[in-house]
């Protein structure tokens, strides 16, 4: 980090040429698993010259048992690169089923962070009526935080507003418009838009998942388009069958550009929005993964796009299937046109690749996360306990595992690197789950530029 | 007072009030349970009701299947009767199914989205 200035860096650029990542914290959980140990924040040796590379070297345990630790985000990032009173310190992590939220202190000693503070879920109950938090974002000192339900964890829920002290100031939004569901975030702020995705009710998806319940509507299928400064929304895209639970929204890190993209997990499609030169915006779907046949199974497996990620330079969108097992990268110079540039395998229920550098893998990629200058992905293959559970019930014994994935920046492709793998079925505590990472300096997915 | 059996901890017995959630009856006389939400949303804390009649009506996690199959929501579930249930994962064998290759049919789905034909008893 900068010493000069505040956290983050000045611009996209500037990002890419930061020093490399040396730690990573992951969330590993144990709510859903059968073991009665608290979910915990694990630190990650990722620095190849170090004794303790590709291990948990600490491990911060959550005051209490059930929380389903699952996303988190910064206190601060380059959004406030300007202001020198901030510093890119702490990290929040939310509890989706216990509504807690905690802040937890990465600077005072970086390999094993400590909880500054934490947040009462039933605090945030009482004061915003939301459950069921998910998406962390900073908006200069201010917090945002999606929730997807409300207190008895129906939707469509709202966001909760914390100030930098993380006092609840309340509720963010002025409105939630005639929204359905939410889920994930983000925002431009030369374009003054937030756009926003949909998930389902807390009540839907936390006990797991009733196909039977898209076709009942339970499930989102639109994308919202927000008015920032009014914190109201004003366009709405049905994205139909196109965009079935249609989850992560990510925009260009050009804080210049209007393009965007949300990965809509059951329909297994990439779905492209921007503005227009009318100012309107639109959307067309531009990668549709096929579903595949499976010996076993009644019906072709759907791909479950759970996760998707734009690197720092804007050139390569990364895609994920968690019941297919792949991961893809595309280049997307053209954001119309995206072309596949690479794919490697990882678990999955296609079997094409059920061990990993010696590890069986259970589950398939799911939460990713990518260095800086884009060179270094770190993959995991958790979802969510109890949708894990339904699908790859043995994961309970094998518990997670961390990959790390090459990337070719300047031509394209990917490779498993043959020297890294974290495997979580073997924690002290027995086999935990590990799921979103976040690094201390700044990743690909925690800065937005004013 | 009625009495609890956990099938599952060697047939120990505990004696509850059935005026709160048995989540929390049981973990105040020392039991360790799984939970979550602790509003009845989540699943986290199902068990097995083997025998016995508990009210769970706020539950909003289960589906009919999973209720006709015996699971109950520990921490909105309060004892009715003397009880004997089945706790933790052990009891889950049946809790979670692949949704592709083992569907509902219609009166299993959700109470607020279940055909009649289940709510005839």
């Amino acid at each position: 980090m900068d010493g000069c200035c505040g956290p983050g860096y000045a611009s996209p650029a500037e990002a890419i040429k930061a020093p490399k990542e040396k730690l990573l914290y992951t969330i590993a959980i144990y709510t859903g698993t059968g073991i009665q140990k608290p979910d915990y924040l694990a630190t990650v040796d990722v620095d190849p010259q170090s004794p303790t590379y590709s291990k948990v070297i600490h491990r911060l345990e959550m005051p209490g048992i059930g929380d389903e630790l699952h996303h988190m985000g910064w206190n601060a990032c380059s959004s406030c690169h300007g202001d020198s009173n901030m510093s890119r310190k702490y990290l929040l992590v939310p509890g989706v089923r216990s509504n807690n939220i905690y802040v937890v202190d990465t600077a005072s000693d970086p390999r094993a962070p400590k909880i500054h503070k934490v947040v009462d879920g039933s605090e945030i109950k009482k004061k915003t009526n939301l459950s069921g938090p998910h998406t962390v974002h900073c908006l200069g000192s201010e917090i945002i935080i999606s929730f997807l339900g409300d207190a008895r964890g129906e939707a469509p829920g709202g966001y909760l507003h914390l100030n930098k002290d993380f006092e609840i100031v309340g509720r963010w939004e002025n409105s939630m418009g005639d929204i359905p569901f939410s889920y994930d975030f983000w925002y431009q702020p030369r374009h003054n838009v937030m756009v926003s995705s949909e998930w389902a009710a807390p009540n839907t998806f936390m006990p797991g998942f009733d196909l039977e319940e898209v076709g009942h509507l339970k499930y989102g299928r639109r994308l919202h388009v927000w008015d920032f400064k009014k914190k109201e929304p004003v366009q709405t895209m049905y994205l139909g069958e196109d965009g079935l639970i249609p989850l992560e929204v990510k925009f260009m890190h050009n804080p210049d550009s209007s393009h965007g993209f949300c990965g809509a997990a059951l329909s297994a499609n990439v779905i492209h929005f921007w503005k227009s030169k009318e100012g309107k915006w639109e959307w067309e779907k531009i990668i549709d993964v096929e579903n595949e046949p499976h010996p076993d199974w009644p019906i072709p497996v759907p791909g479950v796009m759970s996760a998707i990620l734009v690197s720092m330079d804007d050139k390569y969108l990364y895609i994920n299937n968690w019941l297919h097992g792949d991961m893809r990268q595309y280049d997307i110079s053209d954001p119309h046109k995206p072309k596949l540039t690479g794919q490697v395998w990882m678990g999955g229920l296609l079997g094409k690749a059920p061990e990993v550098n010696g590890v069986k893998i259970a589950g398939g990629p799911q939460m990713y996360q990518l260095s800086l200058d884009g060179k270094r992905m770190y993959v995991t293959t958790s979802l969510f306990s109890t949708w894990d559970n339904q699908f790859y019930p043995e994961i309970r014994k094998q518990g997670g595992a961390m990959i790390m994935i090459d990337c070719d920046v300047e031509n394209g492709g990917m490779k498993i690197n043959k020297d890294f793998i974290v495997d979580f079925g073997k924690e002290p505590n027995g086999p935990s789950r590990c799921h979103e990472s976040r690094y201390p300096g700044g990743d690909c997915t925690s800065d937005i530029w004013l | 007072m009625t009495k609890i059996t956990i099938s599952n901890r060697n047939n120990s017995t505990f004696e509850v009030t059935g005026k709160k959630p048995l989540l929390n009856e049981l973990r105040d006389l020392g039991v360790d349970l799984p939970y979550g939400c602790q509003y009845g949303g989540c699943i986290t804390c199902a068990a097995k009701l083997i025998n016995g009649e508990v009210d769970q009506r706020s539950q909003v996690a289960l589906n009919n299947r999973q209720i006709n199959d015996g699971y109950i929501i520990l921490c909105v579930a309060k004892a009715k009767t003397d009880c004997t249930i089945e706790i933790g994962v052990e009891s889950h064998d049946k809790l979670y199914r692949n949704p592709f290759l083992d569907p509902l049919e219609t009166h299993e789905l959700k109470a607020d989205i279940a055909s009649k034909k289940e709510e005839k008893k």
